[in-house]
Order: structure tokens, then C-alpha cells, then sequence
């Protein structure tokens, strides 16, 4: 098994992120277990699964390697994504 | 001209295809979230879904993302028998994944949930449908990809479409993160 | 390069990767469209003109005599959602994205062909079983989709509303996810040509308009085509496999406008955009003349296509959508009329003491800018929530769409065929017909659509066979017949057009390889195009508007012409020998 080092030719330490990806996973479970806030909860889980998804958009996929062509074609689909997401809940939803 | 040496056409691609398919997910996530949002009741799903089970299968398909990298790198290296053998192992356990999945929609058939006779069913099978179609198109396409590697068609000098695997693949992965956390941790 | 073995009759011209080709068969298949689409019109207009009136002709044919000849009452919200439905998703998309996107981005891009051939080809391939799918909805015997081409849900999901919520609006349905990956894919295949395949020299801020447009246009569609998709299968879902996204009562009814309008609000900037591209070029070309402000008009693309994706809910104002949102959507509308305007005054500049060649395709621009603005206009009154509630679904927003969608993109197509006609088919058009037909074309549709915004502030509603049934419009029902007659002559004079098209085909004047004398890359090479483009792919050494330049004698000046004492593109040394064959 080839494990390199970052710092060795642009590759990154594939297992540490595993590793972080999986403690991550872990702490949502567990947040999900404990009995705080529904919302708090809500905002807590989705900005983990943010960091994971960035975990392994730019690591696994390289995005941290990429010109930044390539990483505007990553990101405008998210911007666009949480638009699509979060109007229709702020129509049919008033806060508090 | 290109203005970006070291990217190609195909990379370039399958980066807005990605983008496109990310925009199709948000679709069907919206669906779910304001359904859920306006419904009047939604069932506990730490009693109706197996979450344990799921949160193997998470990580399960978090292992199958650095099996897929591990052969890419691999081919960097130049090393054609590792390549296989991550591929391979990559596209076991996409195969385990949706087998499990599997095994949750009948549990969840048979305690009576299905598609039409409920909200939380209807979203349900769809996402984790499509989700899980994408698994297997992947799966399906890495069987293809191992095929090529098998008639020596990826090098070190040339191994793009190992490379587009991997987006692919990953980004499937990446939508399951978010699935997993909506679904079964909200 | 490619070996020069013949490729079979199939493999050249059916089955083909060539995107001249592939362009051309969007072109013809969307012209048949668009005859159908405007069939449908005229039915419509004759039913309003004329209610429960026996039809000749059609009235026996399609009706029977067992109706009286007339049209029945539920085949006329099929007539509205089939004319919709096609004329968007079956004419303008497909010919400008189509037909003038394939042709025109590998000649003005200065590539040999598409960055994906094989794509090109599926991508046209895909609208056929599309084409399939909406013609047969016509014949099955309960009708096409009566739903609206909006096809709001609930009653586009319940299978026994009307005749054509059964099989007509399933074919709708499937036919819509097809064209969806088609536009899909030919997008992904735009942009990667577009941004990788350019000639050398060509950096983006040389592109012509026309290419600007369709670059964002096909930005568009990636990011925008997949909801309806999403939202597409969904309602399908609902309807074969009984699940609740859209039902009434357990589903969110309004769920299906947010997703549908989502898409569908960009989508009428992908049909504009291109053709503000074409008359940037145009009205350039034929005003002799530099584009006024071309980095202006860029970012003004870009801002109409980012504040694209935030307005959707101005189709909403009257569906119960929260207040609070109904303000954020007015004012990202409004916004949307600043690049525009810019656009419209930047047009006005390149005309400003132009040397104006007033043919075909530049009358047809003028219209088209002409047309738009009063289009535009009339949005701006829609935009303003508190007047839209009147205005929803009146004739004013007939009115408006059609101003914008024919007056704006159905002129700009006409310039476009017209100005690219030569290059296209080696032929001229006949530039006499041309005009006949811009002016029958031009003073017939401002007979029609502009009572329409009379009609709407009055209240007429749309989609309503007959409002003479409610007292209050009685007295429409002139200006209604007016509008009918006006259209027989419109519909008359397209004749002309198409006469002029096919007789050209054969018997039009042999035209050189740039008969408009034109900066563009695709005027350097034959009339019509060698199989691989260019002899050699062209090196560019400056914008494409470079009109009346002092640097030459001549009042136009090539993008790939070289000029000696002027600047070299970056880093590329002045041409001793002709630049390399390849890219």
C-alpha cells in the first residue's frame, strides 16, 4: 500500500482524510443521539456534512489542485443548489 | 487554445456534468424538505429506519471513495495491478451499498411504507432511489473501467479515464453525505 | 487530421457528427415545428375571432360533423398548451441553440468541430424519440396535454381531469425529459468547445456576440435544465406510481411552481440570449461599424443570466407564495431591466452615424431591438407585484411574452437564417423577398400583440375559449377579429419566407465566401464549409468588430488578417509562415 505524505508531489494523505471523514461521521451520529435543539442540531449536522463534503471535494477530487476554472464549475452548482433549496422553505415556512 | 494545460476536454466535462447532476439532486432534496417542513406529521425515522445499519453503509461508501482514489493513484504510479484491485474493491462495496439499501426498502415495505401511501415514502424511495441508481451506473461503469485496465488501456503518462471515474464516483459519495445526514440524522 | 475515406450517404448526413450538419437538421426539423406551432395559433385566434363558429375545412376535418365542425370547448386549453409547449421547447430553443449553437460555434470559435462530436450527434438524436413522443400525443384519441405548457399541478397529476390529462400529458412529460438531455448535453458540449477548442489568438474578449450569448446560454441550460428534470420525473412518479410530491391536499401543490419556474425563468433567457447575440453581430456588421461598449454588453449577458436565477417567483405573485418573498422577487426583477437597457442603448450606439446597410438581416435586428424594448417595458409593469395581481394571466402577459419571444427572438432567428444562410448553403436568399416579408411580417405582428396589452389591462383573461361569455368582455370581441385578420396576413407572409428559403436552396445566388464583408471567422473560409472547416485554422489578432478600421482601406478588417506594424497576439510572433493546420 503506497501512502504518501502531502507535502510528496501534490498527493494528499488519502487515509487521514478518511480518518477525519470518519470521525465526522461519528460526531453526527452522536450529535444526532443527543437530545439539544432541534434546530441547533439541524445547523450543527448540515455544516458537518459541509466539511465532509468539502473533505472530499477537494482532497479525493483533487479541487484543491485545480486551476480556478474548475473550481467556479464546483462552486456556482452550490450557490445555485442552496437557492433552489432554501426559497421554497422560506415561502411555505415563516420563522419563528 | 486550451487555457487550462494539464486539464482536458473530458475532465472539463464530466466537471459541468457534475454540476448539472448536482442541480438534479437539489431538485428532489427540495421536494423533500419542504414536503417535510409542511407536513403535519412526519414518522420518528430513528425507530422506522434502521440507523445503525445506514450508518455502516455510510461508511462503507466513505471507504469505497478512498478505495477509488487509492487506485488512481495507483495508476499515477504506474502500478496497473493496483489499479484492478482498488476498482474492483471500489465496485464491491458499491455493491454491498445498494444491497443494503436494498434490504432497507423491503424492511421498510413490509412495515407498510411504500411510495404512494405516504409523504415520507414517496421522498424516501425517490431520493434514496436515485441515489442509489447513480451507485449503480457507477458500479457499471467501474466494471467498464476495470475491463480497460485489463486490456492495458491506462498508463502512467495516460490515465484520464481512471481519473473521471473518480470524479464520478466521489461525487456520488458526496451526495450521500448530504442524504444520509437529511434522511436519517434530521 | 481525418482520413478522407467516403463516409456513406447514412454516416454523412443522417447519423452525423459533423456539427454543419447536425446544426442543420435542428434548423429544418425546427422550421416543421414551428409551421405546427403556428397552426395552432391560428385555430386558437380563429376560435377567439369567432366562437363555437363552424370552422372550414379544419372544422370537418379534425372536429367532425357529429360536433357541428366547431371546436370542442376542452380542445382549446390542449390548443394553448400544445402552441406553448412546442413553439418554446420545439422552435425557438432547438433553432437557436440547435441549429445556429452547432453551426456557428466551431466556425466562429475557429475549431474544426465541436469539442465532442459523438455527443453532437446523440444530442440530436435524442430530440427525434422527443418529436415522436409530442407529435403522437395529437393522435391518441383522448388529445394532447390541456394542462398549459406550465402544466400546474393538481391538475396536471389526476389522470381523469380533463381529455388530455390522460395520455396526452404523460407524452408531454416523457417528450420534455427527453429534450431536457438533449439540451443537456449539447450545453456541455458548447461550453467545453467554446472554452477550450478556440483558435489561437482568440482569447474570450475577441468572441463574437453571437458566441458570448450562446456560451451563456448554455450555461443556463446546465445549471437550470436539471430541475426541470427533477421536477419532470416527480410528476411523473405522481401520475404512474401514485406518490404525493404535487397531489392536492397530502403534497405541496406549489412545490411543482417553484421547481418548474425555476428552470423555466431562465429558460426564456435562453431564448433571448442568443438572438440579442445575433443582432449584436448584425446590426455591427451592417452598421459598419464598431459594437458600442462589447465589454458592457458581456457583463450585461452575465447579469441577465445570474439575476436569471433569482427571479422565478414573478410567475408566483398570485399563487399564495409568502408576501415576503413576492417583494425579494419584484426587486430582483427590476434589477434584471438594467443590463437590459444597456443592451438596448449599446445597439443604439452601434447604429448611431453607422453606415447603415438596410437589408434583410438588418431590418430584421432593428426589429428585433425595437420589439424587445416594448417588450421589456411592458415586464416592468408585470414586475411590480401590486400591478401583476391584476395583470396575472390576462392578455397582458400575452401580450409581453410574445413581444419579447417573437418581436425579440423569432426576428432575431429571421436575421440569423438570413445572415448565415449564405454561409450555411453556399446560396444567397433573395433579399427583395426578404424584405416583403420583414415588412407583412413586422406591421402584422404589432396588429396583433399590441391590443393585447389593451385586452390585458382591461382583464381579458388568456386561456378562456370564450370571454364574450362574460358580459364585461362582450365588447372585445372586435379588436379580437382585428387581431385574427392581422395573423391570417402574418401567417400568409411566412410563406414568403419559406419560398425564399428553399427556392434559395437551389436556385439562390452563388455566394463567395464572405458576401456581407464580414469580421468573423467563419466568413474566412468557403461557402459552404469544407467537411474539416478551415484549410488551416486561422490565427486572430484582434476583436471581431473592428469596422471602418483607419488601420486598413477597406471598412471591415478580418479577425485573422494580419496587419503589419500592429500588435501580435501575447506571446505569438508576427506570421513569417502560414500559422499551423491543427489545434
Amino acid at each position: 500500500m503506497s501512502e504518501h505524505s502531502a507535502t510528496e508531489n501534490h498527493r494528499p494523505n488519502y487515509l487521514l482524510i478518511f480518518g477525519a471523514l470518519f470521525v465526522l461521521t461519528l460526531i453526527e451520529i452522536g450529535i444526532a443521539l443527543t437530545g439539544i435543539a432541534a434546530s441547533a442540531q439541524v445547523v450543527i449536522l448540515l455544516a458537518l456534512a459541509f466539511t465532509k463534503a468539502l473533505l472530499v471535494a477537494l482532497y479525493y477530487m483533487h479541487l484543491k489542485f485545480e486551476g480556478p476554472i474548475i473550481r467556479i464549475i464546483a462552486a456556482v452548482p452550490v450557490l445555485l443548489v442552496l437557492i433552489v433549496i432554501l426559497i421554497p422553505i422560506f415561502d411555505v415556512w415563516i420563522f419563528g | 487554445m486550451n487555457p487550462m494545460p494539464g486539464v482536458g476536454t473530458m475532465k472539463f466535462a464530466m466537471w459541468l456534468f457534475l454540476a448539472s447532476e448536482a442541480l438534479f439532486f437539489a431538485a428532489l432534496i427540495s421536494a423533500y424538505v419542504l414536503l417535510r417542513l409542511t407536513s403535519p406529521s412526519w414518522p420518528d425515522v430513528s425507530e422506522l429506519l434502521n440507523v445503525p445499519l445506514v450508518a455502516l453503509n455510510t461508511s462503507l461508501l466513505l471507504i469505497s471513495s478512498v478505495t477509488m482514489v487509492y487506485g488512481f493513484a495507483s495508476i499515477e504510479d504506474g502500478k496497473q495491478s493496483r489499479l484492478r484491485l482498488y476498482l474492483i474493491a471500489t465496485a464491491v462495496i458499491g455493491t454491498v451499498f445498494v444491497s443494503i439499501q436494498a434490504v432497507e426498502w423491503a424492511q421498510l415495505i413490509g412495515e407498510g411504507v411504500t411510495a404512494s401511501n405516504s409523504v415520507f415514502g414517496s421522498t424516501f424511495y425517490v431520493l434514496t432511489g436515485f441515489h442509489g441508481l447513480h451507485v449503480l451506473i457507477g458500479i457499471l461503469f467501474l466494471v467498464l473501467t476495470i475491463f480497460r485496465s485489463y486490456r492495458g488501456r491506462y498508463s502512467q503518462a495516460e490515465h484520464g479515464g481512471v481519473e473521471l471515474m473518480g470524479l464520478y464516483w466521489h461525487f456520488v459519495d458526496i451526495v450521500w453525505i448530504f442524504l444520509f445526514t437529511i434522511i436519517y440524522l434530521i | 487530421m481525418t482520413e478522407t475515406a467516403e463516409l456513406s450517404f447514412v454516416r454523412r448526413y443522417v447519423f452525423s457528427t459533423d456539427h454543419k450538419v447536425i446544426g442543420k437538421q435542428f434548423l429544418f426539423t425546427a422550421m416543421g415545428f414551428f409551421t405546427i406551432g403556428g397552426l395552432l395559433a391560428i385555430l386558437m385566434r380563429t376560435q377567439l375571432a369567432w366562437p363555437w363558429q363552424e370552422i372550414p375545412i379544419i372544422g370537418p376535418l379534425l372536429y367532425g360533423e357529429a360536433s357541428g365542425n366547431i371546436l370542442p370547448p376542452e380542445s382549446y386549453p390542449a390548443l394553448v398548451t400544445m402552441h406553448g409547449t412546442i413553439m418554446i421547447f420545439f422552435f425557438i430553443i432547438p433553432i437557436l441553440s440547435g441549429a445556429l449553437g452547432n453551426f456557428l460555434i466551431p466556425l466562429m470559435t475557429g475549431a474544426r468541430d465541436m469539442a465532442f462530436p459523438r455527443l453532437n450527434l446523440a444530442s440530436y438524436w435524442l430530440m427525434v424519440p422527443a418529436f415522436l413522443l409530442v407529435l403522437s400525443s395529437f393522435l391518441v384519441t383522448t388529445g394532447p396535454a390541456s394542462a398549459g405548457w406550465t402544466s400546474y399541478a393538481p391538475l396536471s397529476i389526476l389522470q381523469d381531469a380533463a381529455p388530455g390529462s390522460a395520455m396526452g400529458q404523460t407524452l408531454w412529460v416523457l417528450s420534455l425529459m427527453l429534450v431536457g438531455t438533449s439540451s443537456l448535453v449539447g450545453a456541455i458540449n458548447y461550453i467545453t468547445t467554446i472554452v477550450m477548442l478556440r483558435a489561437p489568438g482568440l482569447d474570450m474578449f475577441r468572441l463574437p456576440m453571437t458566441i458570448w450569448a450562446l456560451f451563456i446560454t448554455a450555461i443556463l441550460v446546465t445549471f437550470a435544465t436539471p430541475v426541470l428534470t427533477g421536477a419532470l420525473i416527480l410528476m411523473f412518479f405522481d401520475r404512474s406510481l401514485g406518490t404525493l410530491f404535487f397531489a392536492a391536499g397530502e403534497g405541496q401543490v406549489i412545490l411543482w411552481q417553484h421547481l418548474f419556474w425555476f428552470y423555466s425563468h431562465p429558460a426564456v433567457y435562453i431564448m433571448i440570449l442568443p438572438a440579442m447575440g445575433v443582432a449584436s453581430d448584425v446590426i455591427s456588421t451592417f452598421s459598419r461599424k464598431p459594437l458600442f461598449g462589447y465589454k458592457p454588453m458581456v457583463y450585461s449577458i452575465w447579469a441577465i443570466a445570474g439575476l436569471g436565477f433569482i427571479v422565478w417567483g414573478h410567475h408566483m405573485f398570485v399563487s399564495g407564495m409568502n408576501p415576503l418573498l413576492g417583494i425579494t422577487f419584484m426587486t430582483s426583477t427590476m434589477l434584471i431591466a438594467i443590463p437590459s437597457a444597456v443592451k438596448t442603448f449599446n445597439w443604439l450606439g452601434t447604429l448611431w452615424r453607422g453606415n447603415l446597410q438596410m437589408q434583410a438581416p438588418m431590418l430584421n435586428a432593428l426589429a428585433f431591438v425595437s420589439t424587445f424594448v416594448i417588450g421589456g417595458l411592458s415586464g416592468i409593469f408585470s414586475a411590480a407585484t401590486p400591478v401583476d395581481i391584476f395583470l396575472h394571466d390576462t392578455y397582458w402577459i400575452v401580450g409581453h411574452i410574445h413581444y419579447v419571444l417573437f418581436g425579440g427572438s423569432l426576428f432575431g432567428v429571421f436575421a440569423g437564417v438570413q445572415y448565415w444562410f449564405p454561409k450555411m448553403f453556399g446560396r444567397m436568399m433573395s433579399n427583395t423577398a426578404g424584405i416583403y416579408h420583414f415588412v407583412i411580417t413586422f406591421v402584422t405582428f404589432n396588429m396583433i400583440f399590441l391590443p393585447m396589452f389593451y385586452l390585458g389591462a382591461f382583464g381579458m383573461p388568456r386561456r378562456i375559449a370564450d370571454p364574450y361569455q362574460y358580459e364585461m368582455f362582450s365588447g372585445l370581441q372586435g379588436t379580437n377579429q382585428f387581431m385574427t385578420y392581422a395573423l391570417f396576413v402574418l401567417a400568409a407572409a411566412q410563406l414568403i419566407f419559406a419560398f425564399n428559403f428553399f427556392y434559395s436552396l437551389f436556385r439562390g445566388k452563388v455566394a463567395g465566401k464572405n458576401p456581407w464583408k464580414a469580421n468573423t471567422l467563419e466568413w474566412t473560409t468557403d461557402s459552404p464549409p469544407p467537411l474539416e472547416n478551415f484549410e488551416e485554422i486561422p490565427t486572430v489578432y484582434r476583436g471581431p468588430y473592428e469596422y471602418s478600421s483607419p488601420l486598413v482601406a477597406a471598412d471591415y478588417l478580418p479577425q485573422d488578417q494580419y496587419v503589419d506594424g500592429t500588435e501580435s497576439p501575447r506571446g505569438m510572433p508576427a506570421p513569417a509562415v502560414s500559422p499551423a493546420a491543427g489545434d
